[in-house]
């Protein structure tokens, strides 16, 4: 017990931390880069998911952004349709996505694999209908338009908050909440036992570890944990099908992979590395008479390229090799 | 476990004087602020817009920013406005929402755009206008005739429209229908297709107010985002309802694709199309990508009813057609510059957006721009056959339309050979006649305001 909270102790120093280095960091900032930050942890959040379903447990999804969209409409409906504040509607997210991840998982611990991954990707593949089909409560094609709102007149009143630093203010401690409470997941036995199952299932189940429920936890808390950052993600001004494409999961997950699944400091680098690699193509051809049409392409081609690179060169990711050396 | 913890504490200690350090180094720079409008220079405005430049919903649409930096690089060679150069930054949303959000945020956080002018569609628009609009940058000329961007100015002050709302539209287009169309309207033989947005909506309010409502079986939609390109079943539904017309409130390419689906299925019944959906070049490109010829689309094209609020591309005595067509030959560098309806819009909003900078003074101001558009807006002329209504209590643009159909050569004519506009409001007022006399464009091609 000692030993687990020394590691709870550590991780909230971590945690606080960090969300003191992000809140003075938002100080510094340009309105531009507060938005930028701010995105970087939602979608932290979406791969912190992916670190816990793919990197603890080794189920692919390529679904992860539907998930994100449960999340998305959840608090969504309940802020359009009720008039909820945003942070009922993190937690109802947070829930309702949890409860769509044991129906989901449920029946995903039945298949594995790419078979698993082609599941997930249907269920992205499946949303805009969905959305469609229930019109009047999802806003169908165009969807339903949130935002962050304004700070509070107690803040506004002590300080100027811009919007974007507004949008880090909010989505900051809800990524850090994510961060503490996956950081000590991973570390207790039930993230053990979920990385016993990972390495091997027939092991695991001889250990006595009950590998299909262990997989549809995994998939509940991962899919929560997508639902909070959907939700989040949605607040950037609407909660759509366009907001929460394939390609949205195919980011989180190529953002996990150049970081190195599993690590949750690789989340990060990963997340830093495809919200500010457009903005590095920007800067880096700035001086170049390059057309709208090709610079346009030119981040998803050079994502492209660094995920092919490292999955080549170096499949553990960023912080893969510092993990190797650990172990 | 101690080594542990002393490395925990450095980590901790490394941040925390990182942090402090990077705010103290940035701070000085922020405790002597500059006032000077954003996006505005001694030299230069920079101004912003969106618009799908690729995906299923942006043929002919994509040629609309080429046209309007034309015409900005041809006020740019006279000398600018008020010796400033206009620059505008474009950024391609592919005509999904949920891009239009991270491009407007670049737009305004990074290009640090002056004013938003042009933003092309209606589902795009409505993800980001309540940000542009409470952080009071200019919204000019919105390529989107959705009524509710403008009809309440208190809701979006600083939207402005570039089209006549799709409702004014088509409440001039439903008394049309029930003047030339009545039997087919009574016997239930009157169909629509819209798509599923504010954009479809609009354009079924505008007949429901003139009393043209369509029967369920007659009535088709589709999703705009992703069902545009694969239209056979609303086809066959509406070829089984047995219409003989049908209305198309959809953007150009569905459009194109529902008269071609149609003609494969031989089903001929005539077409009503919303202005927006009926450029004939991009009529022609579509159908040209789908292997139907140039000739076989100028047929289907032909007898297509449509309606506008400005003279025809195709109309070559116009006096802005002439003017708008050179400045298009000599500075438009766009991939493809092929004069038509986009071209002639987007060289509209260029003239129109140079009126409203000259107006606003030289002091530029967002605010001075946006009370110029509200107090002297309407007094704007362009190439348009219709007056502007911009004022303080609406934000709409062109109220009257006339109705045409194409000829053999692609080209929008008056039914009935004399163009006669008619015009209206977005609410319940009534439908008369205009009589609105254009006023002629300068010999140099600048707009003259004040």
């Amino acid at each position: 017990m000692d030993k687990y909270k020394n590691i709870w102790r550590k991780n909230l120093i971590k945690t606080l931390t960090l969300g003191v280095f992000l809140f003075l960091l938002s100080f510094t900032f340009e309105p531009y880069n507060q938005g930028q930050l701010a995105l970087v942890l939602m979608l932290f959040i979406g791969v912190l998911s992916l670190t816990v379903l793919t990197g603890a447990s080794g189920q692919i999804s390529l679904g992860q952004g539907a998930l994100m969209a449960v999340g998305g409409y959840s608090s969504a409906s309940l802020i359009t349709h009720l008039g909820a504040s945003i942070w009922i509607g993190f937690l109802v997210a947070f829930f309702a996505t949890a409860i769509f991840g044991l129906i989901l998982g449920t029946a995903a611990a039945r298949v594995s694999g790419p078979y698993l991954a082609g599941t997930t990707l249907v269920i992205a593949l499946a949303l805009p209908s969905v959305a469609n089909r229930f019109e009047s409560v999802l806003g169908g094609d165009v969807g339903l338009i949130v935002d962050f709102g304004t700070p509070p007149t107690w803040i506004s009143n002590l300080i100027e908050v811009g919007y974007e630093q507004w949008q880090l203010w909010v989505v900051l401690p809800v990524a850090l909440t994510a961060l503490f409470f996956i950081s000590n997941l991973m570390a207790t036995r039930a993230g053990r036992s979920w990385q016993a199952v990972r390495d091997d299932e027939i092991g695991a189940a001889v250990s006595g570890i009950p590998v299909a429920r262990t997989k549809v936890i995994v998939f509940v808390v991962s899919s929560a944990i997508a639902g909070l950052g959907g939700a989040l993600y949605g607040l950037r001004g609407l909660v759509g099908p366009s907001v929460y494409p394939v390609s949205l999961s195919l980011t989180l997950l190529t953002a996990a992979i150049l970081g190195g699944v599993g690590s949750i400091s690789g989340a990060f680098i990963g997340t830093l590395i495809v919200v500010f690699l457009p903005d590095l193509i920007d800067w880096a051809i700035s001086g170049l008479a390059v057309s709208e049409q090709l610079s346009n392409y030119l981040p998803a081609l050079l994502t492209g390229f660094l995920l092919l690179a490292t999955i080549i060169i170096n499949p553990a990711g960023v912080m893969g090799a510092g993990h190797r050396k650990k172990h | 476990m101690k080594i542990r913890g002393s490395q925990t504490k450095r980590w901790v200690i490394s941040i925390v004087a990182g942090a402090v350090a990077s705010t103290l180094a940035i701070a000085p720079s922020q405790a002597i602020p500059v006032r000077s409008e954003v996006g505005v220079s001694a030299t230069e405005i920079v101004l912003g817009m969106q618009l799908p430049q690729t995906g299923p919903a942006s043929p002919g649409y994509n040629k609309i920013d080429d046209a309007m930096r034309a015409y900005f690089d041809f006020v740019n060679s006279k000398g600018g406005v008020n010796g400033r150069k206009i620059k505008l930054v474009v950024k391609d949303d592919t005509y999904k929402a949920g891009l239009t959000i991270s491009t407007a945020s670049t737009l305004i956080n990074k290009d640090k755009v002056f004013a938003m002018v042009g933003s092309v569609g209606t589902q795009t628009h409505i993800s980001i206008i309540k940000d542009i609009n409470r952080r009071g940058i200019p919204d000019l000329f919105v390529n989107s005739g959705y009524s509710g961007f403008y009809i309440d100015p208190k809701k979006y002050p600083t939207s402005f429209a570039a089209l006549g709302t799709y409702v004014v539209e088509s409440k001039i287009e439903a008394e049309y229908l029930k003047a030339n169309y009545a039997k087919e309207l009574a016997a239930g033989k009157v169909g629509v297709l819209y798509q599923t947005d504010d954009f479809g909506r609009n354009v079924l309010a505008g007949f429901k107010q003139q009393g043209v409502t369509f029967p369920p079986a007659n009535t088709q939609k589709f999703v705009a985002g992703s069902q545009a390109l694969g239209l056979t079943r609303q086809v066959q539904a509406l070829q089984a309802a047995g219409v003989t017309l049908v209305v198309i409130a959809a953007v150009a390419n569905a459009t194109a694709i529902t008269i071609g689906t149609a003609a494969k299925l031989g089903f001929a019944p005539k077409w009503l199309v919303t202005s927006v959906g009926s450029d004939a070049t991009t009529f022609k490109t579509i159908l040209a990508s789908q292997g139907t010829s140039g000739a076989v689309a100028s047929a289907l094209l032909t007898g297509v009813i449509s309606a506008s609020h400005a003279p025809s591309p195709g109309e070559d005595t116009d006096e802005f057609v002439i003017a708008f067509k050179k400045i298009n030959d000599d500075f438009n560098v766009g991939p493809d510059k092929t004069w038509d309806n986009n071209v002639l819009q987007g060289m509209n909003i260029g003239y129109l957006t140079t009126a409203a900078l000259q107006g606003a003074g030289k002091d530029l101001t967002r605010k001075g721009l946006i009370a110029f558009m509200e107090g002297k807006g309407a007094t704007l002329s362009s190439a348009a056959l219709s007056p502007l209504s911009y004022s303080s209590k609406t934000h709409e643009a062109y109220n009257s339309f006339w109705i045409g159909a194409y000829d053999a050569n692609s080209v929008l004519k008056p039914i009935g050979g004399t163009r006669v506009l008619y015009t209206t409001d977005s609410a319940a007022g009534p439908i008369t006649v205009s009589t609105y006399k254009r006023p002629a464009i300068a010999a140099d091609a600048l707009p003259k305001v004040g």
